[in-house]
C-alpha cells in the first residue's frame, strides 16, 4: 500500500490505542463520569489492595454425607418393606455394607437395592457392597463446588456485606476463588444472607399487569404479588399473588439434594422436628394447590403439592436435572453444605499496592528514558526513529491492556513486563539497524541498505520474538494471578514491540530518507 | 563515521575458547549443586507453604529486629523467621513461619442463626483466649440469648464446626498483630500471605513442570526454523543458563518463589533470542560458504554477531537495573534474577551454543556442506 494510507492507518490505529492509553492518566472521577474517557487498565489485587482467597470445599466430606444420606434412604426403603437386616452402615470413604439377617431376605432385599442406580451394588456372601458409582461420586464431588460457589456468591454479593466488587469463580475442578478489593480484613462473609420463604400461591398469571387487572379494586388484604424471571433474560416470566407473611421460611431445613430416582430428577429435603411439624400442615391443608418457593423476594419454582410432606419427602414434577439441582442449591442456599477449608489467601494493604504502582512507574519512566537516550545516542537518526517506536510501543501496550480490561489484569509483575518489553523493544531495533550498518560497510546504497537491512533481520526478530511468546505462553498456563498478569502483559508487549519495530520504524524511514538519494545515512 | 561497539572485521577466536568456558560453566553448576546442602535450597512460602506478613512500624523509633523476633517466638510460634525489610533504617519486617493447621476448616455460621453467630466473632477476635469458648456455647441449645427458634439440629452442628468464625489462619496473624502491639507499639500490616501445604506442593510441581515444557517446546520451535542439528546447542544453553542462575541463587542464599520462577521462564525465552541471532548468521554463512571449515564459520557468525548480542542485552540490561533498583523491594528478587539471568544468557549464547553446535557435528554430524537450514 501507498505511504499516504499506511502513514493514516498505523496513524488511526496509535491514536485510538494511544487514546486508550492516555485515559489511564487522568483521575478516575473523571474519567468515570465522562462517556468519551474510556477506562483505563484493570489493575490487579496486588496493586489496588485486596484479598484473594482459594476456598476447597471439603469434597470426601461431601461423598461422606451423601453415602450417609443414601444409607438413611435405604434404611427407611427396607422399612416399608418390613425387611430387617443385619447391619447397614458407612463403611470408610465410599461404601455401604449390607448384612442380611437371614439369608431367605436376599431376593426382597435385591429389589429394593436395584432401584438405587447411583449405588454400585456387589452382592457378596453375607449381602451387600454398595459404592458410590463414578458417575454419581463426580456428580456428588461437583455439585459440592457448585453449591459452595453458588452460596458464598449469593453471601458475597448480598448488600448486606458492603463488598461492592467481588470475583467469585471455580478454580479448576474443586477449588474457589474469591478475590475481593479494596478490603484488607477478611470479611465476615458467612454471616447467613439470603432468606427463604415457601408461599402458598393464591393465583398467578403470566405477568404482573395480567395479575393487578383481575384485581381493579386493589390486592385482597394481606396479600402480595410476587414475580418470577427468567434467569438470562431477567424478564418476568410469571405473577403470582401470594401472602404478605411467609408461610413457612427455610429456617428449619436441615438438607436438600437433587436425586435421580425412578427415571426421573427430583428434590428430595428434610425439614429439622418444627420445620417437618409446620410443612406437614401446610402442604397437608393446599394440596393440589401450587407452592411458590421464594429466595429474597424473587419466585424461583412453584410446583404443585401433590401430597402431604412432612419430615422428609420430594418435590418432582418433571424437573430436568439442571432444574432439580437448582431447586436443591436454592433450598440449601442459606447454608454451605459442607465444610470449606482456605488453601491459600493473599492480602495486600492499599498503602503497599499504591507504593508498588508508584516505584513501578518510576522504573519504567526512568528505563524508558536511559533505553532512549542510548539508542539516540548510539545510532542518531535511525535511534531517533527507534526512539519515537519504542514511545509508541509503550503507549500500545498500554492502550491494549486498557482495551482488554476484562482480560487482562496490570498486576506488579506486570509493570515489569512491561519494563521489560522496554528493554527488548530495542532489541529488534538494534538487529535492523546493525543489520544496514552492515550492508552500508559493504558498500550498498543507502536506500538498499535499508531494505536489506529490515529484510534481512526480518525473521531473526520474528524467532527471537516467538520463542519469548512461547514462554509467555506457558507461564500464562502454569502461573496463577499475578504471574498471569506479568504473561499477559509480556505478551501483548512483544507483540506491539515487533510491530513498532516492523511497521513503524521502517514507516518513519520510508518518511526520511524514503526515496531520496542520500550518500550516507545517520545510523 | 558511526561509533562502532565492536569494531568491523573483529576475529576473536571464541571456538577455540570453548574448553576454557566449559570449565567456567561447569564449575559455576558445580559450585550451585554443591551449594545446596551447604547453604540449603530456600524456598519461599509458594513451594514450601506457610504464612508471611509484611509488617511496617512507624519511622520515628527504631525497631529492633530481635524485639520483634522475640515476640513472634513467645507466641509459640515454631520456626518463626525475621527479617528487616529494606534497607538498614526502615521500619519493615517479614515475617515467616511455617502454618501449624493442615486444612483451616471455615465453619458454617449459617448453622447458627444470626445472633449467635456475631456473638461467637466478637469472642474470636480477642487473640487466643476464648476462642475455645465460643464452640461450648454453641452447643447448648439455651446459651445462646438472641435466638430462641434456634433448632437443635443447628446447634449440634455448630457443635462440630471446630473453630470460631474466623479462620485459624486469620486468627494466628492477629495473635501475632496484637502482640506486636502490645508488646513494641502501633503496627501497620502491609501484606499477608497464607500458602497451605497443598497448594505448595502444586506450585512447586507446576513450576517444575513449567520449565521442562517451555525447554521442550522451543527445542521443538528451533527445529522447524532451523533444523534438528541446531536444537540442541540452544537446549544446552538454555538449561545452562537457568542451572546457573539458579547456582548462583542458592550460592547467595537467597529464596525461590513464584517471582523467581517467573524469571526463570523469561529468561529461558529471553536468553535464547541472542543464541538465535547467532544461529541466524551461522545459517546464512553456511550458505554462502558451503565449503569452509566449519569452526571458523561459526567463529566468524559469532564475531558479526558480537556487537549485535552485547548491545540487545546491554539495552533489556538497563530496562532492568532500573526495575532492580527503582521497583522497590516486592519486585526486587524478579529483577535481580532477570538481570543475572540477562547476563549468563549472552555469555552462554556466544560461548556455549556455537561450540556444542559444533561439538555435535563433529561427533555425529555431516559435513557442512550438507548442513542445512
Amino acid at each position: 500500500m501507498s505511504l499516504r494510507w499506511r502513514i493514516i492507518w498505523v496513524g488511526l490505529l496509535v491514536l485510538g490505542l494511544g487514546w486508550a492509553a492516555v485515559a489511564n492518566f487522568v483521575p478516575e472521577e473523571r474519567r468515570e463520569s465522562s462517556e468519551w474517557i474510556p477506562s483505563g487498565m484493570r489493575l490487579g489485587l496486588d496493586l489496588r489492595g485486596g484479598i484473594r482467597m482459594l476456598l476447597a470445599p471439603d469434597l470426601d466430606e461431601a461423598v461422606r454425607l451423601e453415602l450417609g444420606h443414601l444409607r438413611n434412604s435405604l434404611e427407611r426403603a427396607l422399612e416399608d418393606e418390613n425387611i430387617l437386616v443385619g447391619r447397614l452402615a458407612v463403611v470408610g470413604e465410599s461404601t455401604i455394607e449390607l448384612e442380611l439377617a437371614s439369608p431367605g431376605d436376599r431376593d426382597a432385599v435385591r429389589d429394593v437395592v436395584e432401584d438405587y442406580s447411583v449405588l454400585d451394588a456387589e452382592e457378596t456372601e453375607n449381602g451387600w457392597r454398595l459404592t458410590l458409582g463414578d458417575l454419581q461420586y463426580d456428580q456428588v464431588r461437583r455439585q459440592a463446588v457448585d453449591q459452595s460457589l453458588e452460596v458464598l456468591r449469593r453471601r458475597i454479593n448480598d448488600p448486606n456485606t458492603g463488598i461492592q466488587e467481588s470475583v467469585v469463580t471455580r478454580q479448576g475442578a474443586d477449588r474457589i476463588l474469591v478475590e475481593i478489593p479494596g478490603v484488607s480484613e477478611v470479611p465476615d462473609i458467612f454471616a447467613r444472607t439470603g432468606f427463604l420463604e415457601l408461599d402458598i400461591v393464591l393465583d398467578e398469571e403470566p405477568s404482573e399487569e395480567l395479575l393487578q387487572a383481575k384485581y381493579p379494586d386493589g390486592l385482597p388484604e394481606g396479600t402480595r404479588v410476587l414475580v418470577e424471571k427468567d434467569e438470562e433474560t431477567g424478564r418476568v416470566t410469571r405473577a403470582y399473588l401470594v401472602n404478605k407473611e411467609p408461610d413457612i421460611t427455610g429456617e428449619n431445613l436441615s438438607d436438600a439434594r437433587p436425586v435421580f430416582d425412578r427415571n426421573e430428577w427430583k428434590v428430595s429435603f428434610t425439614w429439622n422436628g418444627d420445620g417437618a411439624r409446620e410443612f406437614g400442615e401446610l402442604t397437608e391443608k393446599n394440596r393440589g394447590k401450587n407452592l411458590a418457593i421464594v429466595l429474597d423476594g424473587e419466585v424461583y419454582s412453584a410446583p404443585r403439592i401433590r401430597e402431604r410432606i412432612s419430615r422428609a419427602g420430594e418435590i418432582s414434577g418433571r424437573f430436568s436435572s439442571q432444574q432439580a439441582f437448582d431447586l436443591a442449591v436454592i433450598l440449601r442456599a442459606g447454608s454451605l453444605p459442607i465444610p470449606v477449608n482456605l488453601e491459600e489467601e493473599r492480602t495486600i494493604g492499599p498503602a503497599l499496592g499504591a507504593d508498588s504502582i508508584r516505584r513501578g512507574l518510576r522504573a519504567s519512566a526512568v528505563g524508558l528514558v536511559l533505553v532512549i537516550l542510548f539508542v539516540v545516542l548510539y545510532y542518531r537518526l535511525a535511534g531517533s526513529y527507534a526512539a519515537v517506536a519504542l514511545t509508541v510501543n509503550l503507549m500500545l501496550v498500554i492502550g491494549v491492556l486498557s482495551v482488554m480490561r476484562n482480560f487482562a489484569t496490570l498486576t506488579l509483575p506486570g509493570i515489569a513486563g512491561l519494563v521489560l518489553t522496554v528493554g527488548m523493544a530495542v532489541d529488534a531495533n538494534v538487529l535492523i539497524f546493525e543489520r544496514i550498518r552492515e550492508e552500508l560497510r559493504s558498500g550498498k546504497t543507502v536506500r538498499a541498505a535499508i531494505a536489506t537491512g529490515f529484510q534481512k533481520a526480518r525473521w531473526t526478530i520474528l524467532d527471537a520474538n516467538i520463542t519469548t511468546l512461547i514462554t509467555a505462553l506457558i507461564l500464562y498456563e502454569f502461573g496463577t494471578g499475578p504471574i498471569q498478569g506479568f504473561a499477559v502483559t509480556l505478551a501483548i508487549g512483544i507483540v506491539t514491540s515487533v510491530f513498532a519495530a516492523l511497521v513503524i520504524t521502517r514507516m518513519l524511514f520510508m518518511i526520511y530518507p524514503g526515496d531520496r538519494h542520500l550518500e550516507q545515512l545517520s545510523i | 563515521m558511526p561509533f562502532e561497539l565492536v569494531r568491523p572485521g573483529t576475529q576473536i577466536d571464541f571456538l577455540g575458547k570453548a574448553k576454557v568456558c566449559l570449565v567456567i560453566s561447569v564449575a559455576l553448576i558445580l559450585i550451585g549443586l554443591v551449594s545446596i546442602p551447604l547453604r540449603g535450597f530456600r524456598l519461599g512460602i509458594d513451594f514450601a507453604g506457610g504464612t508471611e506478613l509484611h509488617v511496617s512500624f512507624p519511622e520515628n523509633e527504631a525497631v529492633d529486629e530481635g524485639d520483634v523476633r522475640a515476640v513472634v517466638q513467645g507466641l509459640g510460634i515454631a520456626g518463626a523467621s525475621v527479617i528487616r525489610f529494606g534497607g538498614g533504617g526502615s521500619n519493615e519486617f517479614l515475617i515467616k513461619y511455617a502454618s501449624e493447621v493442615e486444612d483451616e476448616a471455615l465453619p458454617d455460621v449459617a448453622a447458627e442463626p444470626g445472633g449467635e453467630g456475631e456473638a461467637a466473632t466478637v469472642e474470636a477476635a480477642d487473640p487466643g483466649v476464648e476462642v475455645a469458648e465460643a464452640a461450648p456455647a454453641a452447643e447448648e441449645p439455651v446459651a445462646p440469648v438472641e435466638s430462641e427458634l434456634e433448632p437443635p439440629a443447628a446447634a449440634a452442628r455448630a457443635a462440630q464446626a471446630d473453630e470460631g468464625t474466623v479462620p485459624l489462619v486469620r486468627q494466628q496473624v492477629n495473635q501475632v498483630i496484637a502482640s506486636l502491639e502490645q508488646r513494641i507499639g502501633p503496627v501497620e500490616l502491609e501484606r499477608v500471605d497464607f500458602v497451605g501445604p497443598k497448594v505448595g506442593a502444586e506450585l512447586r510441581r507446576a513450576g517444575i513442570l513449567a520449565l521442562v515444557v517451555a525447554c521442550g517446546l522451543i527445542l521443538l520451535y528451533i527445529a522447524i526454523r532451523f533444523s534438528t542439528r541446531f536444537a540442541p546447542g540452544a537446549v544446552v544453553a538454555l538449561v545452562h543458563d537457568v542451572l546457573v542462575t539458579s547456582g548462583l541463587w542458592v550460592i547467595f542464599g537467597l529464596e525461590f518463589d513464584l517471582r523467581v520462577l517467573a524469571a526463570l521462564l523469561a529468561i529461558v525465552g529471553y536468553s535464547l533470542n541472542d543464541t538465535i541471532i547467532v544461529y541466524d548468521r551461522i545459517r546464512e554463512n553456511m550458505e554462502l560458504r558451503t565449503r569452509a571449515n566449519l569452526e571458523s564459520v561459526l567463529n566468524e557468525a559469532v564475531n558479526q554477531t558480537l556487537a549485535r548480542t552485547l548491545l540487545t542485552s546491554a539495552t533489556t540490561l538497563v530496562a532492568v537495573l532500573s526495575l532492580l533498583f527503582l521497583g522497590g523491594e516486592v519486585i526486587r528478587p524478579f529483577a535481580l534474577a532477570m538481570a543475572i539471568g540477562i547476563g549468563v544468557g549472552t555469555y552462554s549464547s556466544i560461548f556455549v551454543a556455537a561450540p556444542t553446535l559444533l561439538f555435535l557435528e563433529r561427533r555425529f554430524g555431516a559435513s557442512p556442506a550438507t548442513a542445512r537450514a
